[in-house]
């Protein structure tokens, strides 16, 4: 039913003129409320915005990503797990321990140096881990975690 | 001073060379740490396998009738495969492995057919299938690359374990030469003090046997000088009984046998002295410390004295104080009977003939005294310094026979018992002997 009003609301976002702000981002299954939640960019604009500048594994310097914390959109999504599988646009998955998103504070990434990150870039949602806050990030099994081009989470 | 500098030179060069090969292994170490460390720019050959998979995601779409978002997102997923290649790491690696001319430009080429822009899907095809030639023509470079920066890789982490290695044994080596040089010194030193403390004991039984063979020769000498005197009594008695060739009349035997007998007994008396010095000498007198009453003791030596005094003098000049109590001290009869006999005998020779000796005894918490004033002329202080200095002899007395040893195993005996034998002047002429002795348990 929900699915159905969301579809909707997407078609009329096309012609509406907050378009953009119904666009569905993030899609939650598993165990989250109902089974299934859709964030769209609104959704994440009214969560608490964080931000830190951190260097990352494919870049050079320390870009400055803006965003909500993972485990903000959790809570928001009513997840009830140990861990997320991540899943980006091209279909990479990654399976990530929740307790991560607890312990550092995980963001999911819409801006980089305070422009939009796009599906031509690591966009629309970056996973990134504050790097250099925590020496023990700096390393390949955390640099895996970082899932660019996110669309889905799947919550077990 | 060149020694001195040879001898802290070895050890200080060995503890820097030990400390900085340590330090060299320490540095290898955390060279070693960075360089295990895998980043995921390191896994080039998945990058540009996905840039590749891309590419072929997109001419599937076009070549099927995907609709045409399905294509955007496929075209958008190739061009941020191709950002990346561009972005810092990734570019750098490209061209390390000379790739970066070949696969320049690559995005900028992409982004002039974007569908967006209205890019009919023929043109993209045709460019599409032109990308993933030139991908799949360098795809084996990248991955030849990657595997010699892996191998490079290996070998610059077996370099710096075997340096590493090296400077651990090398550490090693010093440490052991180190603590062998440590020890040869340490037993060197050792070895130098036992010999120090030897020579040390040679040198001084060296001092305490002439010592004794210097005292020996003296006590001899005394000896043969004190004993030629009563010899030459014994000598010229016999000589007048049998002078004339008539039997002497018996007064005249009474006489010379009394002078005779008094000669012998001070030859016994100094064969005694001459064997308890020797005994003492060698430590062969064992005090045997029992409880006893000195008054007693002093009382029994005053009627020996009496029974045989010293040639020319007056036993009845000692006069014992009379003490209520007895006076119980912890010592050897014998050795304590010798000692009394020892003072009151040389009270007698050397004192005026009428002037009295008194024997006093005191009692201390710790102590039995037993004093022995007389008013004779007493010591001077450097007599006094002398008195039990072996065969040291007062002044003025070379008349009166004396061994010079009598007031010197005086002491020794009173120490022996864990006493003493002290002179001191007498307040208002005179001397003042005082032999101590420790107070027994009864009293």
């Amino acid at each position: 039913m929900r699915h159905t009003v969301l579809r909707l609301i997407m078609i009329l976002a096309i012609w509406a003129a907050p378009a953009r702000a119904q666009e569905v981002l993030l899609t939650l299954t598993g165990a989250v409320t109902d089974g299934r939640v859709d964030i769209t960019r609104a959704d994440l604009a009214a969560l608490p915005q964080h931000g830190y500048a951190t260097s990352t594994s494919v870049s050079d310097g320390r870009p400055r990503f803006d965003g909500v914390l993972m485990r903000d959109l959790l809570a928001l999504a009513g997840a009830k797990g140990e861990s997320v599988r991540a899943r980006a646009l091209n279909d990479y998955v990654f399976d990530i321990p929740i307790s991560d998103f607890h312990r550092y504070d995980v963001l999911a990434a819409l801006t980089m140096n305070g422009a939009p990150l796009t599906a031509r870039d690591k966009g629309p949602v970056w996973i990134v881990y504050p790097r250099d806050d925590h020496p023990e990030l700096a390393d390949i099994r955390y640099d895996m975690r970082w899932v660019w081009q996110l669309v889905a989470l799947h919550v077990e | 001073m060149t020694g001195l500098r040879a001898r802290y030179l070895w050890p200080g060069g060995l503890v820097l060379v030990c400390l900085g090969l340590l330090g060299l292994a320490a540095g290898q170490l955390v060279a070693l740490e960075r360089q295990i460390r895998v980043s995921a720019t390191e896994n080039m050959i998945w990058i540009f396998g996905q840039t590749q998979a891309e590419a072929l995601n997109l001419a599937l779409a076009l070549s099927g009738d995907a609709d045409p978002q399905a294509i955007q997102t496929r075209f958008d997923l190739l061009l941020s495969r191709l950002t990346l290649l561009e972005q810092g790491p990734q570019r750098r690696f490209l061209e390390a492995a000379g790739l970066s001319e070949p696969l320049s430009g690559l995005r900028a080429d992409l982004l002039r057919v974007d569908p967006l822009a209205g890019t009919p899907p023929e043109v993209l095809q045709a460019h599409v299938t032109s990308l993933i030639a030139t991908l799949r023509g360098n795809a084996s470079l990248v991955m030849a690359h990657d595997w010699q920066t892996q191998a490079a890789r290996l070998d610059r982490l077996g370099h710096l374990h075997r340096l590493a290695l090296a400077a651990v044994i090398g550490a090693a080596i010093a440490g052991l030469t180190l603590s062998a040089i440590l020890i040869d010194r340490e037993k060197r030193l050792m070895r130098a003090r036992l010999d120090r403390l030897r020579s040390d004991q040679l040198a001084s039984d060296l001092t305490r046997e002439r010592e004794q063979s210097e005292n020996h020769r003296q006590f001899a000498d005394l000896l043969a000088h004190q004993l030629r005197t009563p010899l030459a009594v014994i000598d010229s008695a016999m000589h007048r009984l049998t002078r004339g060739g008539k039997p002497a009349p018996p007064d005249l035997v009474a006489e010379k046998a009394a002078v005779t007998r008094e000669a012998v007994a001070r030859l016994v008396h100094l064969t005694d002295t001459a064997l308890l010095m020797s005994r003492l000498d060698s430590d062969a007198i064992t005090p045997r410390l029992r409880d006893h009453d000195l008054r007693e003791l002093a009382d029994a030596v005053i009627a020996d004295v009496r029974r045989a005094p010293p040639r020319d003098s007056d036993p009845s000049r000692i006069v014992l104080s009379q003490a209520l109590t007895p006076a119980i001290a912890r010592c050897d009869p014998t050795l304590t009977a010798e000692i009394l006999t020892n003072l009151l005998r040389n009270a007698l020779l050397y004192t005026p003939p009428a002037s009295p000796i008194e024997v006093e005894l005191k009692q201390t918490i710790s102590h039995v005294t037993c004093r022995i004033a007389d008013h004779g002329p007493g010591m001077t202080p450097g007599c006094l310094a002398r008195a039990f200095d072996r065969f040291a002899r007062g002044e003025g007395h070379g008349n009166v026979p004396g061994s010079g040893l009598g007031l010197t195993l005086a002491r020794h005996l009173a120490r022996l018992q864990g006493g003493d034998v002290t002179l001191a002047p007498r307040a208002g002429g005179g001397l003042l002997a005082t032999i101590s002795l420790p107070a027994g348990n009864e009293s």
